[in-house]
């Protein structure tokens, strides 16, 4: 058991040193930590208008302009999302030597801020991971990708405010520049007396320090002849390698909804005009199950109002004014795509049935899915921009894209564009 | 300073109980098992895989550091780190485009083929970095051996 403790103590007292860095130090935790921590907030604010205008509590109602209000808060969250990939590998870089913190459990208090740390690090590192491959439409996961992301989120801001309560110390005293960096935690004696001196004696002690036979000898002799970078260059150098991947990684996916940089949209797993008539798509016809259906002649648009109803077939709707509007498709995925949509206004399609301003239900043929029915609240449907629209990119509409017909409305996430759409009524 | 610590491990602790819940009452047994299983697997793969490879890298860039000025290895450093935090997303990426993705306009990009040119372009940016480095500092050393 002596033996035991004394082998482990050794060995992370090797990782220590192994990991000793000028830029490892509290103000550089803090600083990154910083700039994680509203990044994540960023995220989780974003996510929730997203979460919640897809699933709104009764008393909630969101802005239908400006028309980018959608496109904004999901580019910003997906982008956000991928800056903290750099973010928090440089965090965790910076905090490794940590992990290896002797004893590894000193109290019970400490036990339960590793645990903190531990679920924090954990779930902060899978939503990271499990937002990734749902842009990339890949999930291997063994549960929902959708429920994890929303729980996982409250888990993380949580954990965000419990170390944060535990840290403020450290963090209002590295807040500012100018004072020492300081020492990590692992590198702090804040052991008792006894074990203090005992430390001191360890280091003294040659062979505990340095012990040159074995592999941990030889590990030991290593580290101690390779000798550290000089401070500066060694923090430049993390300060350069977090900022530039973080640009690099950000600047080369961002262009699939931030047109300016489109062009070097190299690895954002959409592109700007790819798609049938130059728009990319989720759902298709064939997931949908809607194919036979949409190309039906006798397709219809059931118009339900409280006292009267009207059934328009595609020729009674091209017969009607049309309006041609500029509207983005802006996906819960963080990709967007700007087109021009022409079609029936929603609002001139109600009063058929004598309604204005109403909220209503909006169906699909699709007969599965979760988002064959939809509510579009009052303020949308009397925007003079939210059309049924029949043609797109100056076409008759692609079926990929919902023909016969379709919602485009302004400040709405794609999912709620209903595609191939059969009856709209008012909700009363 | 106290209080707000307080309130924050306390607010902290409420918001990561709400999101428990919210986790174990949308998912299955197994499916929570596989929450956890996931969780613990990266973080076995930052703490255990990914990290060691980082410090071993580093270990020995420091050693060259006897040999090589410490800018251009900070220099290389820099590279190397650009392209591994690009590869971590691109990587997976390549795995979701063969598994043939739902439809066509989903991960229509040569992504194997840019990731390639972007290692080239920060082999040799970096190259041509350190090269001005060097023959900079060569001149200084020739200008301060004239002068004395």
């Amino acid at each position: 058991m002596l033996w035991f403790a004394s082998g482990m103590r050794r060995l992370l007292f090797l990782a220590r040193a192994g990991l000793v860095s000028p830029a490892r130090t509290p103000r550089r935790a803090v600083v990154l930590g910083r700039l994680l921590g509203g990044a994540f907030l960023l995220c989780f604010a974003t996510g929730l208008v997203s979460h919640f205008i897809q699933h709104p509590a009764a008393w909630m109602g969101f802005p239908n302009q400006p028309f980018w209000i959608y496109q904004l808060n999901q580019g910003v969250h997906v982008a956000t999302g991928i800056l903290c990939i750099p973010l928090i590998l440089g965090k965790l870089w910076t905090v490794y030597p940590d992990l290896f913190s002797y004893p590894p459990v000193r109290s019970i208090g400490q036990l339960l801020e590793r645990g903190s740390i531990a679920v924090f690090v954990g779930s902060s590192l899978l939503q990271l991971v499990i937002g990734v491959l749902n842009i990339f439409q890949f999930l291997p996961l063994p549960f929902y990708f959708l429920q994890v992301h929303y729980a996982l989120s409250f888990v993380i801001i949580g954990s965000l405010a419990i170390h944060i309560g535990v840290k403020l110390p450290v963090i209002s005293r590295h807040w500012r520049r100018g004072r020492p960096e300081g020492v990590l935690e692992a590198y702090l004696d804040d052991e008792d007396d006894t074990e203090r001196s005992h430390r001191q004696d360890d280091r003294l002690d040659p062979t505990y320090a340095s012990p040159t036979r074995g592999l941990t000898g030889r590990v030991m002799t290593f580290i101690d002849s390779t000798p550290p970078p000089p401070a500066k260059v060694s923090r430049r150098t993390v300060i350069a390698a977090v900022g530039l991947s973080a640009v690099t990684l950000v600047g080369t996916t961002v262009g699939q909804t931030l047109t300016p940089l489109d062009s070097v949209n190299f690895f954002g797993p959409r592109k700007k005009g790819d798609g049938p008539q130059g728009v990319p798509i989720n759902r298709t016809s064939k997931q949908a199950d809607v194919r036979t259906s949409a190309l039906d002649p006798a397709w219809v648009l059931t118009v339900v109002g409280a006292a009267d109803r009207r059934v328009l077939d595609l020729a009674a709707l091209r017969a009607m004014p049309q309006t041609t509007v500029r509207l983005p498709i802006a996906c819960v995925e963080g990709w967007s795509q700007m087109a021009n949509w022409r079609g029936v206004r929603l609002a001139e399609l109600i009063a058929l049935v004598g309604e204005s301003d109403v909220p209503v239900r909006l169906r699909s043929l699709e007969e599965r899915g979760p988002y064959k029915t939809t509510t579009m609240d009052a303020n949308f449907v009397s925007d003079p921009t939210t059309l049924v629209a029949l043609e797109l990119n100056g076409e008759t509409l692609d079926l990929e894209h919902g023909y016969p017909a379709r919602i485009i409305a302004p400040g709405r996430p794609g999912v709620l564009q209903t595609k191939w759409l059969s009856i709209v009524e008012v909700i009363r | 300073m106290k209080a707000a610590r307080a309130a924050l491990i306390l607010l902290g602790v409420g918001t990561v109980v709400g999101g428990a819940v919210q986790l174990l009452t949308t998912q299955r047994t197994d499916q929570i098992v596989g929450v956890a299983i996931w969780i613990l697997g990266v973080i076995v793969v930052h703490d255990a895989v990914l990290s060691p490879i980082v410090l071993f890298v580093s270990l020995a860039m420091r050693r060259a550091g006897k040999r090589v000025p410490w800018a251009v290895l900070g220099l290389i450093e820099v590279a190397l780190v650009i392209g591994a935090v690009v590869s971590l997303f691109v990587v997976p990426e390549l795995f979701a485009q063969a598994k043939s993705p739902a439809n066509p306009t989903i991960l229509t990009g040569d992504y194997g083929l840019r990731l390639v040119v972007l290692w080239v372009t920060l082999i040799v940016v970096a190259a041509a970095g350190s090269m001005v480095y060097l023959l900079r500092n060569r001149q200084k050393v020739r200008e301060s051996t004239s002068q004395t």
